[in-house]
Parts: C-alpha cells; structure tokens; sequence
C-alpha cells in the first residue's frame, strides 16, 4: 500500500517536531464575502491540533481548501516543506491527508470492508473488482490495529454512529493518512465512545499521525488537543498550547469579546398555567406524562438520549398522534392533530434536526421565516410581498441573523443562523408557548449565549417555554423546573435548589 | 456588452438564490431564442405571424397540461394520467356538445368536473394511502383510459354544436381563442404560485415535507389542491382538443402527460421538487412547439424529430445541473 | 352490453387464462377472436359485425383485444389454443411479429383465418381487402380531380405497419403513372387527427398555395387536414381524400368538404370472417383468401354508404 515516493516518508521517523503541513496568507472569497482572510495554520508531526472559531470563522472553507473540495484565491501550502498545489480530493488523499466528516459519508448497504475500498476499484486501469479476500483480509488487520472489535462483513447500516466513525478512521488509515481531519467527531457519540475515540487518537498520534481536531466542546479541547488555533470571521486570531488556554481566554478568542456570563438571570414572573398534559402516552415511546407550564417559566425536559424527551415534544405538537392522554391549553381542554392546530392554539416548536424538519433546501431566509405565519399577510387574497418582507426584516434584526439578505438561501447560513432563521419562523407564528428542542446543538459559543437570551427575553414577554437539551449546563442554567425522563417515563420533577446534574442524572438512569 | 447588462441585473438583484433561479430561466429563454433566430434564418415562413399565430394555437394544449404538471413536480410528486384526463374529460364534453341539446355550460361543466374528481381521486389516493405518485397516477392513466373507451364505446364522439367548436377553433379580433384560453391561464398559473400561501406552500413541501408539515402547512391539502388543479387544466386542454379537432377521441392525448413533463423539465422545474416557475414552462412548451413546427417546415422526417425532442430533454436537464452547482 | 363485453374481454386479456367452457355453450363452435386495437373505430366494427354474425349463426365468441401488441396477441392466441378453440380469428398486429401465432395454431391443428391484414406466414384462411388497392383508388381519383397535374402531399400512418406501407405504394404506383403529379412532401400524422392537422398547418405555412391535393391514408388524418385546410380558407382549392369510410368522414363527404373517402367493407370483413371459420369448422368447402373490394365514396354515392 505505502508509496515510498511519498513525501511523508522521510518524516516517518521521530520528525515529531517538525511541521507537517503549513498554510500561509490563505485566501478565499465566496461573491465578495471573505471566507478566509490570510489564515495562517500549522501542524506538527504527531501532534493534536483543535481549530476552534464560531461557525462561520472559515474552518469548514480551511478545510474544504486542504482536501481539495475548493481552492483558494491565494496564499500557499506547504506540505512537508515543499509547496502543494491540490489537485482535488484524491491528490490529498494520495499525499496522506483524510478527513471525518461529520456527517459520516458511508454506503449502508455495503459491508464494512467494502466500504473502506469504495472507490479505489474504479481507479484500476482493468476493470473488475478488488481480489475480495484481500480487501477483507487488509480491512480484519486495519481494526485489529485499531483496537475495535467490528467484522468486516458486517454492512454498515447495522453499525451504530460511533462505530462507523471508527470504520471511517480505519479507512483514513488504509490511506496511509499521515493527517486525519476530525469534523466534530463526538457530536453523536456517547460518553464511552468518546472515551473510546480519544484512546485511538492518542495510539494515532503515537505513531506519528497529526489530527486536526474541530470541535466546540471545550471540555474535550482541554482533555485531547496540544496544541489550539482560534479562526474568526475569516481571519487569523491566534495559536496557543493548549495547556496555556483557559476556557475564558478562548470563549473571548473565539467571539473577539468577553461574555461575562453565559446564562443570563431570569427576571421573569411566573403567570398562570398554560398549556397542562394528563397522562400522555404512546406505547413504546412514552408513558402516563403530566406537568403543568406556567406562563413565563422554563421547563426543562432531562434524560437521556432514547427517554423520549423529543416523542413527547412531538406528540404535544401534533406531529405524532397520541394514544392517549390530555392537553390542556389555558385551562381548556384542545384536541391537536397536526402541527396546524398546534399553531392555531398558540404553540411554536423549534426541532432538534434543522435540516430534516426545519430548513427547505432553495427556500430563501425570508420565505423561510413566514412560513408559519404567511396568512397574517395576506391582502386581497394574495401574499402582500412589503408585509411579509416587513415582518421578516424585523424578525432578522431583532435576532441579529447574519445573512447576504433575506433573499440568500436558508441552508446557505451558518448552523446558528439557521437556528436563528428557524427560531424567527416559530417567533412569527406569534405563540404562547414554545417547544426548544435542543436549540443549541452543533452552533457556537457566541449564537448560543445569543439564543440563551433570547430565551429569557421570550419568558419574560411571558411566553412559556418547553426545553430539551442534552447538555446539563443548559438545563441547569435556564431551567425554572425540571422533568425528569427515563425510559419513557417520567421519574421526577426537580425545581429551585434541588436541581442539580447529580440529581438528573440520578433520575435519568433510574430502574 | 449584453452580459455585462445581465450581470449588473443579476447583481442588483442581489442574492445568490434569485440569480441561479433566473440563470435557469434564462439559460432556457436563451436557447429557445437561438433556435428560433435559426429557424428564422433557413426558413422564410417561419417567422411570420401566420406562422406564429398557429405555433402557439398547437403550443397552447400541451401549456395547460403542462402548468398543471409544473404544480405536481414542484410538490415533488408527478401526475402520469394527464393524457388518459383529456380523453376522458374530451369525451365527457363531447357527448354533451351535440347541436340543440344542451347550453354550452354543462358540456364545459361536466369535462371540468370530470377533470376534478379525476385529479381528485389521484390527491385522495396518494395523500391516504402512501402509495408513491408515480404508482398511483400510472393506475389511473389505464382506469382513465378505460373510462374514455366506456363512455364513449370504443368510437369517436362526433357531431358537435359550432359554439362549443368555437373553443377550439374561433377566434376573437383575429386570435384563435386557445391562445387566449393560454394567456389567460398562464396569468392565473402564475399568480397562484407566486403570490399566494398555496404557492408558497407548493414550494415548501417539494423542498422538504417534513418541514412543510412542521411549520404548520397541511400537507395533504395542499397536494389536494394540486393534483386536483392539475385534474381541472387537463379538463381544460381535454375540451380544447375536442373542440379543435370537433370529435371526443377516447384514444386522444396518449403521450400527452410525457410532453407536458417534458416541458416542465426543460423550463427548469426540477424533478426531485421544490423549484420551477410557470415562465419557464411555458418556454419549455414553446420551445417543443417551435422545434416541431420549425422541423416540419423544413420538411425533416418525424424519425429525427424525435432524436432532436430527446437531445433537447436531457440537455435542458443537464443544463439545469449545471446551473445549480455553479 | 357493449361495456360489459369490453370489461369482460379486457378481463380474458389480462388473465389470459384456459378456462374451460365444458358445456356451457351446448355444441356450438367456439371461436377465439384477437383484435389489433379496440380504440379503433374500423376495427371496433369488424368485430361488432363478427358478433352480429356470430349471433345470427348460433357460434360462440370470445374477443379480446391485443393493444396493438404482438407479443399480446402471441399470448391470446396461446390461450385460445389451451381453451381448445374450435378456430381462431385474428386481426394482426404486424405482419412479422404475429406470424408466431399463426404458426402456433397451425402447429396445434386448429385453423386461424387472419381478418383485415396478413402475416408473413401464411394462415388457414385470409379475409380482407388488398390495402395497395385502396391506396391506388385514392390517388388514382386525385390524378383525375388535377386532370394529371399538380403538387400532392401525403400523409402516412404509423410508418412501417403493414396498411401505411401498402397504401404508400399503391398511391406511389399512380404517381408513377402521371408523370405531372408532384410529392411537395410526406410525413407521418400517426393515424392521428389532432397530430395531421397541427402537420397541415405547418404545410399551409411552407407551402400555402402550391398545395393542389391532400392524400391521408386514413380518415381521421383526413379529417384533421380539412380543418386545418378549413380554418386558413384554403378548402375549396385543395382536394381532400383519405381511407377507411368512418362516419365522420362520410358526414364530410355528404357536407363536401372531404373530397373522397375509400370504403373498406368493414362489415363484409366481420361477417365473411365468421362464414369461412364455420366452412372451416364443418369441414366444407372454403375460399383460402376472401378479397372484399373497396369502393370509390364521393358526394354524388355517399348515401349508399351512409346507415
């Protein structure tokens, strides 16, 4: 497999030192918006390098730019010491360098090995297939060496997040990857698993291999990377070992300001009881769930991913039907059968999966934003363009969504934006109570603590608020009450002092 | 000089999304207006506005059908039983339009009604059952089929009053009237996609159904809306044709559903959904209706008419792929 | 009735299955009839006239319809021979594709007569008429309406069936014959009106006054070219004449603004069809090919051919 005309050969050997691969004034611009601004990035041999920035900062365009997915406008890359211009996916695969992505590209249906060698048949002058005993037999030594416990015949469909994520990295390796990019690489792992990724990164980087590490967790940056480059807005903050980092330095870094406090106070009173559910159940889902929310508060819904945090939101919004059980809605008791009545009585929700149940691909920012509400503008009949434009416009500052204008496509925005755009659609559709269904996942820092705001600016407006969210953190900071999920039921309700992450978790994990 | 004018146009409209929309339809104007320059070049009688005139009377079926398709695809679905439609709602108008019988309302009347429930019956089905539209529609192109040829016992329905041939074949100040019936649908088509909810949402569940449907927009109504619609033009294009050839032909419109998709496609109505306009579409039907014209007028054999259509389809296409990624 | 013949028969097609009439129909021949299209009017009347015959002689039918299909019409006629027919009668598809089945029958020693139009290999019997005939009267007529001289158009059927090639070459026999006739031009209309007229406006655009003569080889085509003709005030110069005698067309002829149509005897096929199966049947003398001639219709004997 090793080609000895690689350059990475002569670095083979205790080159730990010296930089692999350098980026200098890289540029990039996409229709006049700077995507990158002289980025400059450099990477050692057998070291773990974390690039952090907002979403939005450049890394993606970086790293489409070392793959050869882009080129760049200027600027130079060297790769061991000589300067490389990429010809495309495969010259950077050919020179060792591979990239995870984080949404894992693999062919369910394929098995395994066949998976690891998609691709590399075609290249052969002959036609026909790899000799199969020898894909398996190379694919059995690739994850013995690993350390993973997976069967090369299995197919991949039958595999779980983490564990393609594993066959992913074998395949960087049959690749003789001397750089493996990581995209996010723990956003769908649990914590065993991404025990379990950070023993294999520290066996790779043993054996001479750099890892670019993108991540927002800050936890595992502390935990995994030496060393940290901070991207914002395209350019260039700064490098810095890790070990000298703090999580503040790096927030102030990473969004060019201090935030003194991420989770902003609550101020606001609590009203009457909105919405209340009796006993709501969907067989294999969830079972016998009832709370009260008051106008004003945040609940919180906790448990573990599976505990059917998300089933119940869905039900409450009509988009499952529920087998039994009862919504109440201001004291009165309502039938909701699909999201359109859910709307109609007053309740937003905001999903967990932007792009599966928020974003229309084409659909501008504008268009996407009045969806929910388009029958407040219409005139004669007919959708009144200033009215809609108007509301959207409005909605756009108010949130401080960063776009080329409300004609720019939805999916064309950062993931915070996305939210952002998603969060104005509900905003819009003017209701009582709102349903977050993980409203940070996979955005930065600084959209975070923005949405985190924006929360507290909702509630104290008086508008109750619904939240699911995996991070304790979040729950922690925000919550007024907690609801306690574990395996479809409903274990506890935690309020004022006594929540606490031991204590969800306790109940989380309950028997 | 042209291009700069266009890029300044594009770039006033400012935003990415607009300019590959318009590059679309304008990458479509463009070779309708190069092949009808070459046209215009090897054949004198080509643009006049004789010629003209009955390039849009022959376009103007195939337009009807192929706006109510255009509604179908940007939901993502797709409607295979047009043509069996224009036979049946043909039919159903013809057996009622015999001189000294009944007024030229229920002839109308019951082709459209026709028409809706048959489309009708396409949205009942596929939003109930699941069943992928392809399926569906291909069931009811045979039930439709079945149907003309039961109404009407196998033979055609002749002998028809002149008021309903008037349709068809009348013109009002000089302009044969499908080409009025043309305009003015393609004007309501238009409105109704562009500026109302029901557009919007159209655009809305082709792009992405599950978010459609959370945003609160009733998924199945709106694809009611639209095959039924889509079941009301092929009424409208059934009555046209009966009334310009002055016989309901149970036989009538077979492959008619295959150039109504055409001409969406070649408009640049994106067969996986979400996207397409009426004006390309009618520029796709045009550009149909001028290839078979202009190629009849230089006499060239139907053999090569068709490799021409095919070259055209998958170029629009190919041209559309183009345009998205760029 | 006649719908529940259609469904019933659509249902024989579809399952094409061998059940078996044991009794049912007492001693009465069994006669398994394929037909090219039952969307087509011509050919909807040769089988009305089989059934009508069918009835009058006590013979029991089963008609099914092959869709202009070959492979459909193999399979129908395989069924017949299962069901164990007494004879088959069979309105061919295409002259190559549905020799098969003529070979099958023969094979399994029931007769087939082939109604309307032939198949390469030769059946027990051939009831029809000789399409190049049908072709020459047509155009033997326009060479006599120009007196031998002007610009004719032509406009075909499907091309490569079996009508449109003999009817091209007996109206190119003629042509032959006068040397002043002119081709201007010839294309397919598919048998098909909507699709003849939009062709003859295209034509009246490239061609407008030149145009002397219109020959379709049938009358739906002939019908869409008079609109066409109709609508740019063209009729009263242009000489109109198509095939086949439908009622439209013959309303046409009476109204005079078809020139001509030629009457085949669909009728006369049906029944002769039925007569010779029975000849076959009953082991008594037969013609091997019952040729129906066609007939000249224009204004002054269209009432002959009107019912």
């Amino acid at each position: 497999m090793a080609n000895p005309d690689l350059p990475f050969f002569h670095f083979m050997d205790n080159q730990t030192a010296r930089p692999v691969l350098v980026v200098r004034a890289l540029s990039k611009s996409f229709g006049g918006i700077k995507a990158l601004d002289k980025v400059e990035f450099t990477l050692n041999g057998g070291e773990v390098h974390a690039l952090m920035g907002e979403n939005g900062a450049g890394k993606s365009t970086l790293m489409k730019i070392l793959m050869g997915l882009e080129t760049a406008d200027s600027g130079e890359i060297m790769l061991a010491g000589k300067s490389w211009e990429n010809h495309g996916v495969r010259d950077a695969l050919d020179r060792g360098i591979s990239m995870i992505h984080q949404e894992l590209q693999v062919v369910p249906e394929l098995t395994v090995a066949e998976n690891i060698f998609l691709g590399r048949e075609s290249t052969r002058w002959l036609p026909g297939w790899l000799d199969d005993r020898s894909i398996y037999q190379t694919t059995k030594q690739l994850l013995t060496d690993l350390g993973v416990a997976l069967d090369a015949h299995t197919r991949m469909k039958y595999l779980s997040v983490a564990e393609m994520q594993m066959v992913e990295i074998a395949k960087a390796i049959s690749y003789d990857a001397r750089v493996i990019i990581m995209d996010e690489p723990t956003s769908a792992l649990s914590e065993k698993e991404v025990a379990a990724l950070f023993g294999i990164i520290k066996d790779l980087k043993a054996k001479g291999v750099s890892i670019i590490y993108i991540s927002h967790k800050m936890e595992e940056i502390a935990q995994i990377a030496d060393t940290v480059t901070v991207l914002r807005d395209g350019k260039y903050v700064g490098t810095k070992p890790a070990a000298e980092l703090d999580q503040s330095t790096l927030i102030t870094m990473m969004v060019g300001r201090t935030i003194d406090s991420l989770f902003p106070e609550a101020t606001a009173e609590k009203g009457e009881v909105v919405l209340s559910v009796k006993n709501l159940s969907i067989p294999g889902k969830f079972q016998d769930i009832s709370f009260d929310l008051r106008a004003g508060e945040v609940l919180g819904l906790a448990g573990l991913m599976g505990a059917g945090r998300t089933e119940v939101a869905r039900a409450i919004f009509g988009l499952d039907p529920l087998a039994e059980g009862e919504i109440f809605i201001k004291s009165e008791k309502t039938t909701i059968r699909s999201p359109e009545d859910a709307i109609r009585h007053g309740i937003g929700y905001v999903s967990e999966d932007r792009k599966a149940w928020g974003c229309v691909p084409g659909m501008s920012v504008l268009h996407t934003m009045t969806l929910s509400s388009l029958r407040d503008h219409l005139r004669g009949g007919f959708i009144d363009a200033g009215s809609e434009k108007a509301a959207a416009s409005r909605m756009a500052t108010d949130l401080h969504i960063k776009t080329a204008g409300l004609s720019q496509q939805v999916l064309q925005l950062s993931g915070g934006n996305q939210q952002k755009v998603l969060i104005g659609k509900t905003l819009l559709a003017e209701p009582e109570i709102i349903i977050f269904d993980e409203p940070t996942r996979g955005i930065d820092i600084g959209a975070k603590h923005e949405i985190y705001k924006l929360i507290r600016q909702l509630t104290a407006q008086g508008i109750a608020v619904l939240l699911i969210s995996s991070e304790l953190p979040e729950v922690l900071g925000l919550c007024d009450r907690v609801l306690v999920l574990a395996e479809g039921r409903q274990t506890a309700v935690l309020s004022g002092q006594t929540i606490s992450q031991e204590k969800i978790m306790n109940h989380a994990i309950q028997r | 000089m042209k291009q700069k004018i266009t890029t300044t146009i594009l770039q006033a409209r400012n935003s990415y999304s607009t300019r590959v929309r318009s590059l679309g339809v304008f990458g479509i104007l463009l070779a309708f207006v190069v092949i009808c320059a070459a046209l215009a070049l090897t054949t004198p009688r080509f643009l006049t506005v004789g010629n003209l005139t009955i390039i849009l009377t022959q376009v103007s079926i195939n337009a009807l059908l192929a706006f109510g398709v255009t509604f179908v695809i940007i939901t993502g679905g797709i409607d295979l039983s047009l043509g069996s439609m224009v036979a049946v709602t043909g039919v159903a108008a013809a057996l009622f339009a015999h001189p000294d019988t009944y007024p030229l309302v229920v002839p109308l009347g019951i082709a459209l009604a026709a028409g809706v429930a048959m489309g009708g019956f396409n949205g009942l089905v596929i939003t109930r059952s699941k069943v992928p539209p392809f399926i569906v529609t291909l069931g009811t192109m045979t039930i439709g089929r079945g149907l003309a040829l039961i109404l009407s016992k196998g033979r055609p329905v002749s002998n028809l009053s002149d008021t309903f041939n008037f349709i068809g074949g009348g013109q009002v100040f000089g302009i044969p009237f499908p080409i009025i019936i043309l305009v003015v649908v393609f004007g309501l088509c238009t409105l109704l996609l562009k500026k109302t909810i029901w557009g919007r949402y159209m655009y809305a569940v082709g792009g992405n159904e599950q978010a459609a449907r959370a945003s609160g927009i009733s998924v199945a109504k709106v694809k009611m809306i639209v095959y039924t619609l889509c079941g009301a033009l092929a009424a409208l294009a059934g009555i046209v044709l009966t009334s310009r050839i002055t016989t309901g032909q149970p036989n009538a419109g077979q492959g008619f559903e295959l150039d109504a998709i055409a001409a969406a496609i070649i408009g640049g109505t994106s067969t996986s959904g979400g996207s397409g306009t009426m004006t390309g579409t009618l520029i796709g039907a045009l550009l149909i209706g001028v290839i078979s014209n202009g190629l009849d007028l230089l006499n060239v054999t139907s053999y090569y008419q068709e490799v021409v259509m095919g070259v055209i389809i998958i170029g629009a296409v190919v041209l559309d792929g183009l345009n998205r990624k760029g | 009735m006649k719908q529940i013949l259609l469904i019933l028969t659509f249902f024989v097609a579809l399952t094409g299955c061998n059940q078996s009439d044991d009794g049912a129909n007492g001693g009465k021949p069994l006669i398994g009839v394929s037909m090219l299209s039952m969307q087509n009017e011509f050919i909807v009347n040769i089988s009305d006239e089989m059934e009508k015959k069918a009835e009058a002689v006590g013979a029991e039918l089963i008609v099914v319809d092959a869709e202009r299909s070959a492979l459909k019409q193999i399979e129908q006629v395989e069924s017949f021979i299962a069901q164990g027919v007494d004879a088959i009668i069979m309105n061919p598809c295409e002259v190559e594709a549905s020799s098969p089945a003529v070979t099958k029958a023969l094979a399994a020693g029931i007769p087939i007569i082939n109604v309307n139009s032939a198949t390469a290999t030769k059946p027990t019997a051939f009831v029809g008429s000789d399409d190049v005939e049908s072709g020459r009267i047509a155009m033997e007529y326009i060479a006599k309406r120009l007196s031998g001289k002007g610009n004719v158009i032509m406009i075909h059927g499907y091309m490569g069936q079996a009508a449109q090639i003999q009817r091209e070459q007996g109206a190119r026999e003629i042509l032959k014959k006068y040397p002043g006739l002119k081709m201007l031009a010839h294309q397919t209309g598919e048998w098909d009106r909507a699709k003849s007229m939009s062709l003859m406006e295209n034509w009246i655009q490239s061609y407008g006054n030149k145009i002397d003569a219109v020959f379709a080889q049938n009358d739906e085509m002939g019908m869409g070219a008079v609109k066409a003709l109709e609508a740019a005030g063209m009729k009263n110069k242009v000489v109109v004449v198509s095939i086949d005698a439908i009622p439209d067309a013959l309303q046409a002829v009476e109204k005079g603004t078809l020139d001509a149509t030629v009457f085949q005897n669909a009728g006369q096929q049906g029944s002769q069809a039925i007569e010779t199966a029975l000849k076959i049947i009953d082991k008594q003398p037969y013609e091997k090919e019952v040729l129906i001639p066609f007939q000249l219709v224009t204004k002054e004997n269209v009432a002959e051919f009107k019912q």
